[in-house]
């Protein structure tokens, strides 16, 4: 019986979450150790750790000329405001689409999945020029406007298939027991649905941390952010790998570590709404 | 849960309808009218209205066709792949483990990696020279000589999906995970008193529960693919000899040499070939919803 | 509708007198100005901002430059610059590439400069075949643009490898062919290629030397001798002269061949000099193109030009003259090794003691730029996908520059 569970854990878990793993990890592996290495190593055969450490790629990225400090702030900034705002009304948006039936609705939620099939390349001029207009070009705003728009509609669908997948019974129950409505979905339905609005929430941020057409069109010099300094490291004369994977990697590990702590809610968000069943 | 004629539901979708109507309308709008017409930013003198012609020329166009093949095989195993393996690791990532907060955690790295770096990484490590992955399949003795893995017409398109997989897999597997947390425990307990096997369990409880979170995030993901540029556009541009040339870029090609009435028909017939994976759907949807 | 169109265009109206209003200022007021222009390192980037700030504390006429530093995106760079031009924004002054000019000028966002450059004292600082080049580009015959930098490419070569393979620097295309061949051996158990070739983006340069080398020529690509250097294009690829790789090979990858010796020879020019030398010290040199009836070798160009939305076009042009002849192009030039266009900073002693600059100055007298027409940018974008047809044997080098000449002139 031990064996067998022993077993069991090999086969079910170690073994396919380390090959996994070693996917998923192996070209982040390799980011970092191109950006410790001398340009003059990435040539020739492939060395697998560095003969000559050096960390002069990262302090090069924040005192040379490349202020990434600076558009990791100005990243952060976008991004969390982005996902704030358009978490805030897509919640609204899918539960009343999810549990309301209204003339309209089958036409409006039509109208979102369409939103994001139409290549961004090609509404550049006029969202410019709009900008451009309403006078938030090279400001945050314009930013914060555009990711807003296009994370709408994916996060409404998202978000309406989570509550689909959570039974109205649980929200009808509370208020049957006195609740009104929006009352039912802060105490019922939020709790349960915590975990899916960290996933919503984490799609929202990636994608305003990681878009770079509109980024590069609606900001100037005083407002760049990470995707933008990164393709400022490739010139008609090749690309700066040092300067560039180490951005990489300054890019992707404050996310990680801001998601460990935020993955302990998907947890959480379950107990708290086994207890209130 | 039934409520016909309420003002609620309208205040709840107003604000979010309001902000995508006012920035995206015009720009769309715009762009379907530009695909009606001769709208070549090289000629601006030449720019009139010119019916379907864009259109006609678009479906004798080869190329178009080339990558009408070649985003169906991008996004049939892109998502696939992406999506088998990224239920995978939700899979393995709910159950418990030590460290299993961190290693969460590290699963995101693909999805948190900007773009363009993933193209240009994966190109390096592509490299028929230098390429790491070379060097791996090499040690391990399972090629004899270097591949040029993006400079062969027949292996090029099959490494660009790896890559879109590589990247993709953690969005279904965050999407996935936080679907699974919502299913109760009692469900699965029922299935332990039945003496279901864990396969029966996967099949029988977990996933019709996240049915509609499984189908929401493949049409989601399958969109998002389809029109997804910057990691073929960087790894390969579109070749060796269009063998890499997605629909979205080919679009994008054409809007880069500014004639945009012509890309905007391709985007607009792509809309077209998108609502119908979309629409289906939708029908279900509703259908069941009226059950 | 009509009375909100009417107000609308009131409106517009109204905007714009005041525009036209605010345009007529005094020539002392202060003026500010905006430069949009990218760089090839990120460590030129201070080199620029050095430029423009002693310029605006130098030029005594109240001249304000801002330089906001945009990003080549792969040459993006020219699309984005026209989508927020005709976005009604953008820069006053920015830097270019001939190749895009066309659009611009259909689109009437840039101003010919050629009164400006007749005006000016100094005109003959910049060689008229330069101006020349400016104006072949565009159909009224203005000048758009002035001349900022150049490169000129040539054949970087490896004398050990020579030496090993037994050959010497070839003087004639059909010589330089040879050396191809000959240079493809095994030197310590290690493969080495002849020649690195630039199967991907960019690739357009390096292979129209081997057009013309063959007796070619940009106007007719289609005559026998085209059709003849494509052939021999496609047989240093399929004889296995060139990496592997080449149809997916660009700039880092025809660089990173050579520069690991893997290839015995490449194409490029004098902004990689610097990095090679570093490298191999005395074991790298260059030679210009061959040729044979005919010869050709890429000039590689970049130009400022003036925006038609710049209010203050008097004050732009002292700054384009800064940049292009005084100053601003000496320091510019003798940071990043670009071949300047004045001729008085040519005469420096900087540039006159350097090998490659030698190579780069022999080349110059057969160097051109790809005929620019109406469809030149997406000619070179689908230059890559056309060839490797080719290449891979999907079509007949005929075929191929049949296809070549007719998506150049046509479209």
């Amino acid at each position: 019986m031990k064996n067998n569970s022993l077993a069991k854990r090999y086969f079910g878990l170690i073994i396919p979450l380390a090959l996994m793993l070693i996917f998923i990890l192996f070209p982040f592996y390799w980011t970092f150790v191109t950006s410790v290495k001398p340009q003059a190593e990435l040539l020739g055969p492939a060395t697998y750790w560095p003969k000559q450490f050096t960390w002069d790629s990262y302090i090069k990225l924040f005192k040379g000329t490349v202020d990434f400090g600076a558009a990791m702030r100005h990243s952060f900034f976008v991004a969390s405001v982005t996902t704030l705002l358009s978490l805030t009304v897509s919640t609204l948006a899918s539960y009343a689409f999810s549990r309301y039936r209204f003339p309209g609705r089958k036409f409006l939620m039509g109208l979102f999945l369409s939103n994001n099939m139409f290549p961004t390349v090609l509404l550049l001029i006029p969202l410019y020029s709009m900008m451009r207009k309403l006078g938030f070009l090279y400001k945050p705003i314009s930013l914060i406007l555009a990711y807003t728009t296009f994370t709408i509609p994916f996060s409404v669908w998202l978000l309406n298939g989570f509550i689909d997948d959570i039974p109205a019974s649980l929200e009808e129950a509370a208020m049957v027991d006195g609740c009104n409505r929006a009352k039912a979905f802060i105490k019922v339905t939020l709790p349960i649905l915590a975990p899916c609005l960290i996933a919503t929430g984490v799609y929202i941020f990636m994608n305003s941390w990681n878009e770079y057409t509109f980024a590069m069109m609606f900001t100037n010099t005083s407002g760049r952010t990470i995707p933008v300094a990164l393709n400022s490291l490739i010139g008609q004369l090749g690309v700066q790998w040092d300067l560039m994977t180490a951005g990489g990697i300054v890019t992707v590990i404050p996310v990680c570590i801001f998601f460990f702590f935020a993955q302990k809610r998907l947890v959480e968000g379950l107990t708290a709404g086994a207890v209130k069943q | 849960m039934i409520k016909k004629h309420s003002k609620w539901p309208y205040l709840l979708v107003a604000p979010a309808v309001l902000i995508v109507v006012c920035v995206v309308f015009i720009p769309v709008i715009n762009a379907i009218s530009m695909s009606l017409q001769h709208y070549d930013l090289r000629m601006p003198k030449q720019i009139a209205y010119i019916g379907l012609d864009n259109y006609k020329e678009v479906l004798k166009d080869r190329q178009f066709w080339l990558g009408i093949r070649n985003t169906a095989l991008w996004v049939l195993f892109g998502v696939g792949f992406q999506f088998l393996l990224g239920f995978a690791l939700a899979l393995l990532l709910n159950q418990h483990f030590k460290g299993r907060g961190v290693i969460r955690a590290v699963s995101l790295i693909p999805w948190v990696t900007p773009g363009v770096l993933i193209g240009l990484m994966w190109r390096w490590m592509y490299d028929g020279n230098y390429g790491v992955i070379n060097d791996i399949l090499m040690r391990l003795k399972i090629i004899d000589a270097p591949i040029a893995f993006l400079a062969q017409i027949k292996s090029a398109l099959p490494s660009v999906i790896v890559t879109i997989v590589w990247q993709g897999i953690p969005f279904f597997a965050l999407m996935i995970l936080a679907g699974l947390q919502g299913i109760p425990l009692e469900m699965y307990e029922a299935a332990d008193i039945d003496g279901a096997s864990g396969i029966k369990k996967l099949f029988f409880v977990t996933i019709p529960s996240i049915k509609n979170t499984i189908f929401i995030t493949l049409l989601l993901r399958i969109i998002w693919v389809a029109n997804s540029v910057d990691v073929i556009f960087n790894m390969t541009g579109g070749g060796p000899a269009y063998s890499t040339q997605t629909l979205s870029v080919y679009i994008f090609n054409k809007a880069h040499s500014l004639n945009l009435g012509y890309s905007s028909a391709m985007a607009v017939i792509l809309c077209l070939i998108l609502a119908c994976i979309a629409v289906p759907y939708m029908i279900m949807k509703f259908r069941h919803e009226e059950k | 509708m009509r009375k909100i169109l009417a107000l609308f265009l009131a409106l517009t109206l109204a905007v714009g007198l005041m525009a036209f209003g605010s345009s007529s200022a005094f020539a002392d007021d202060p003026v500010n100005l905006t430069f949009w222009y990218w760089v090839d390192n990120p460590d030129y980037s201070a080199v620029m901002q050095n430029i423009v700030a002693d310029f605006n504390a130098t030029n005594g006429k109240g001249i304000t430059v801002t330089a906001e530093e945009q990003v080549w995106d792969g040459g993006g760079y020219s699309n984005n610059l026209l989508t927020a031009c005709i976005g009604g924004g953008g820069p006053d002054v920015a830097t270019f590439k001939l190749t895009s000019i066309p659009s611009f000028v259909e689109n009437d966002l840039v101003v010919d400069l050629t009164d400006y450059i007749n005006a000016w004292e100094d005109k003959d600082e910049i060689d008229p075949n330069l101006y020349s080049v400016m104006q072949s580009a565009v159909s009224d015959g203005g000048i758009y643009l002035m001349p900022w930098m150049t490169q000129f490419l040539y054949v970087y070569y490896r004398p050990s490898y020579f030496e090993a393979a037994g050959v010497e620097v070839p003087t004639t295309y059909d010589e330089f062919l040879n050396c191809i061949e000959k240079c493809t051996m095994e030197i310590d158990g290690k493969q080495v290629y002849g020649f690195g070739m630039r199967g991907s983006k960019g690739g357009q340069e390096p292979w129209g030397s081997f057009i013309c080398g063959a007796g070619g020529s940009w106007d007719d690509l289609t005559s026998e001798g085209s059709v003849k250097g494509m052939q021999d294009f496609i047989d240093i690829y399929t004889k296995g002269y060139v990496p592997p790789t080449a149809l997916n090979d660009a700039y880092s990858e025809i660089i990173a061949g050579f520069q690991s010796g893997l290839t015995a020879m490449t194409v490029h020019h004098i902004s990689s000099s610097k990095a090679m030398v570093d490298i191999f010290g005395d074991d790298v040199s260059a030679f210009p193109f061959p040729g044979g009836t005919n010869r050709w070798t890429s000039m590689g160009e970049t130009e400022i030009g003036l925006l038609s939305s710049c209010k203050n076009p008097d004050a732009a042009f002292e700054f384009i003259k800064y940049m292009s002849a005084y100053d601003g192009q000496k320091v510019w030039c003798e940071t990043t090794g670009n071949l300047p266009v004045a001729k008085s900073v040519q005469a420096g002693e900087f540039f006159q003691s350097d090998r490659f600059v030698k190579t780069s100055f022999e080349s110059q007298g057969f160097a051109g730029v790809v005929p620019i027409t109406t469809f030149t940018s997406e000619w070179i974008n689908n230059w890559p996908a056309t060839i490797s047809m080719a290449l891979t044997g999907q079509m007949s080098a005929a075929d191929c520059m049949a296809t070549l000449q007719k998506t150049l002139y046509e479209g």
